[in-house]
């Protein structure tokens, strides 16, 4: 179970009315969402934004980090030019481009695609009741979440992704999302929906443009029978940003999830990630790795929820910080009565560059079946000096051999992606963090 | 090249060197034998500049420097080097981006620019050819996975990129067999030049057939107690290292 939302009622009196007179005003969508926004507006009120006094957010407070000013509703109308961003135009996929949470159809380039398709949620959702009636909304009910709440209540755009049932797909759908917001707490938002025996790769990319940004963002992510759909989240460009993101993955029975998430730059950055292996059979895969530096704050919140018999899942994390950065990692593995022959493993590792770095791991096993496979394993160290020792022994400056070995610890991560340009953009992003130069 | 004098070292408060005295010229190839826990590998952690070893008092000049001023990573562009006796593995890096980085630490030290990526490929080719080393090596992690045979000859290939003035050789030539010992005692040999001196730490005379010394010491309690040319070697392999330790006893 996871733990009661705490009633915050310390959330003062002009931050609340002000979310509250925002919402009334803006509730007048005709896209058919209106009750599902009032029920998700009302568990938000319920909720409020949570403080360092609610156990998932013991370590991340993000309530002192969102200006009281931040509005939720308005939006600043901007449209950067083609060399403001990174179009990523050496790797070959449809690219949605999302200004503030906002379809932009001239920056965007889909590839025509047979049983692909991909485009403004907003506009899907005008044509088609039947994606609201079966998907939107539905899995973010599943573990009610302030922020999912929030953003169900005011998104009115995002990105609808959608493979028809045998398809795979040719190339990657990938999503860039910029922000430039330093006034608004944009609400940003996925629906990726793959039919039974489909395959697709989504990149999601977010970039933030201006000084200070901060956003909201959800992702649902639907894999029926048989699929495998791969996610790859980019959290590269996200310097001075401040930002929740949360996923949530149904996996039906024989089908694959893979999420692998990669944070090299924020100030402070949650993701959420809440994966139900609902039908038998069916595996999660999810890597992470985290570089922290300044002050910057990175939380990966996991939760692996094995419903049924027969379900394999593996976490593996690892976390750099330096300077006075500050990292969380908390695993949840659940497995319910009914999840016989369970394997489920975990594995969090962090290096700590200076002593006022620091990292809060926490695993969390809840099992109640009992034919299962479970382990975790946490780490946290410096550097081996052995290590350290060989590579100055050849000439190389001690602040380079720990870059080196730094590289190394992070490069395992880096090399589950399966896009090769992807995986060499990366390489060459974390080289840069490191000041690497070979 | 290698001047020691009065060295006394301790690590873990232990005392292992005591008042230990050498002198190696340029060019010249010096052995160093001894049985074991005598101080061999002490003295070669010690010139390294391992952080473990407490030098109590005594001086050591490399080239004319204080070698004992100077941290691991400048004696090494200074010249030092040391073919470890168990070379650490280190996953995710590879012997190519090692070597790399290695190499334009030693050339940015005297003012050179890093090297060309072309030039340092036909380098690294061309060193692996001397100590028989495949090219698909360079894109391993660095010794992971490597057998003691395969971990020594990619010393001696680091030592032959990095063309050291002094080279330490760590009991080189133990665990390897017949044939591993050939090719890496060739690539030694191969580096033998008149500006370049050795150091050659071993257990075994059967090094020696190979890398012909020009001076050999017998090592006892931490200090140098014999020495001799390479027949000395010849004559301990014969009578063994309790003949020395006899000597030693007998003198005190």
């Amino acid at each position: 179970m996871l733990p009661a939302p705490v009633n915050d009622q310390k959330i003062t009196m002009s931050f609340a009315d002000n979310i509250k007179s925002e919402f009334e005003l803006a509730d007048n969508h005709s896209d058919g969402l209106s009750e599902i926004r009032r029920d998700a507006f009302a568990t938000f009120q319920k909720l409020g934004i949570p403080s360092n006094r609610h156990e998932e957010w013991r370590y991340t407070n993000i309530k002192t980090q969102l200006p009281e000013a931040l509005s939720i509703a308005a939006r600043k109308k901007w449209t950067p030019s083609k060399d403001e961003f990174n179009a990523f135009e050496g790797i070959k996929a449809s690219k949605l481009v999302f200004l503030n949470g906002i379809f932009n159809a001239p920056l965007s380039s889909i590839i025509e695609e047979a049983g692909v398709t991909a485009g403004s949620l907003k506009e899907h959702l005008s044509h088609n009741k039947a994606i609201t009636e079966k998907y939107f909304g539905k899995l973010v009910n599943k573990y009610e979440d302030h922020f999912s709440m929030l953003n169900t209540a005011f998104v009115t755009d995002g990105a609808f992704v959608h493979v028809k049932k045998g398809i795979a797909a040719q190339y990657p759908i990938f999503i860039i999302n910029l922000y430039n917001s330093p006034e608004h707490f944009i609400q940003s938002r996925n629906l990726i929906i793959i039919e039974e025996s489909s395959k697709l790769d989504v990149i999601v990319d977010f970039q933030n443009l201006g000084a200070s940004t901060y956003y909201n963002h959800v992702s649902e992510c639907f894999i029926s029978k048989n699929a495998d759909l791969n996610v790859t989240k980019l959290q590269t460009a996200t310097q001075n940003t401040t930002a929740v993101h949360t996923l949530e993955a149904d996996v039906e029975r024989d089908a694959k999830f893979t999420c692998n998430t990669i944070s090299l730059e924020a100030k402070l950055i949650r993701n959420t990630t809440n994966v139900r292996l609902s039908g038998e059979n069916s595996q999660a895969h999810l890597n992470g790795l985290y570089y922290g530096n300044g002050k910057s704050l990175i939380d990966n919140h996991i939760l692996i929820d094995h419903i049924v018999a027969n379900c394999e899942s593996n976490q593996l994390y690892k976390g750099i910080l330096a300077e006075e950065a500050t990292g969380v990692f908390n695993g949840k593995i659940f497995v319910k009565k009914d999840a016989q022959k369970t394997n489920a493993f975990q594995s969090s590792k962090a290096i700590l560059l200076s002593d006022e770095a620091s990292i809060n791991s926490k695993p969390q096993l809840e099992i109640f079946a009992d034919d299962v496979k479970c382990s975790h394993g946490a780490a946290i160290g410096q550097l081996s000096q052995d290590e350290v020792f060989y590579l100055r022994a050849r000439g190389i400056h001690e602040k380079d051999a720990k870059s080196i070995l730094t590289y190394a610890f992070a490069s395992q991560i880096i090399n589950t992606i399966t896009i090769e340009e992807l995986k060499v953009y990366l390489d060459n992003k974390l080289k840069e963090r490191l000041h690497l130069d070979f | 090249m290698l001047s020691i004098k009065n060295l006394n070292v301790a690590i873990n408060g232990k005392q292992i060197l005591k008042d230990f005295n050498l002198e190696i010229k340029t060019g010249e190839v010096h052995a160093i034998m001894g049985p074991n826990g005598t101080g061999k590998s002490t003295l070669a952690s010690t010139l390294a500049g391992k952080e473990a070893y407490e030098v109590l008092s005594g001086e050591v000049k490399f080239k004319g420097k204080d070698l004992l001023e100077m941290g691991p990573d400048e004696r090494a562009r200074e010249g030092v080097f040391l073919a470890f006796q168990y070379p650490v593995e280190i996953p995710g890096v590879s012997v190519t981006n090692f070597m790399k980085a290695a190499l334009n630490a030693k050339r940015r030290h005297f003012g050179l620019d890093p090297m060309d990526a072309k030039d340092f490929l036909k380098l690294m080719k061309q060193k692996m050819e001397l100590v028989e080393i495949k090219k698909e090596m360079m894109s391993r992690s660095l010794n992971e996975g490597f057998s003691g045979g395969e971990k020594k000859r990619n010393e001696i290939f680091q030592m032959a990129m990095l063309e050291p003035s002094l080279c330490i050789l760590d009991e080189t030539d133990s665990g390897l067999d017949i044939d591993a010992l050939r090719i890496v005692a060739s690539g030694i040999n191969k580096l033998r030049s008149a500006d370049r001196s050795f150091l050659v730490i071993t257990h075994y005379q059967r090094l020696l057939n190979y890398i012909v010394p020009d001076v050999v010491h017998v090592m006892f309690g931490g200090k140098i107690v014999k020495s001799g040319g390479k027949e000395l070697a010849l004559e301990l392999e014969e009578k063994g290292y309790d003949w020395i330790k006899d000597e030693v006893t007998a003198e005190a």
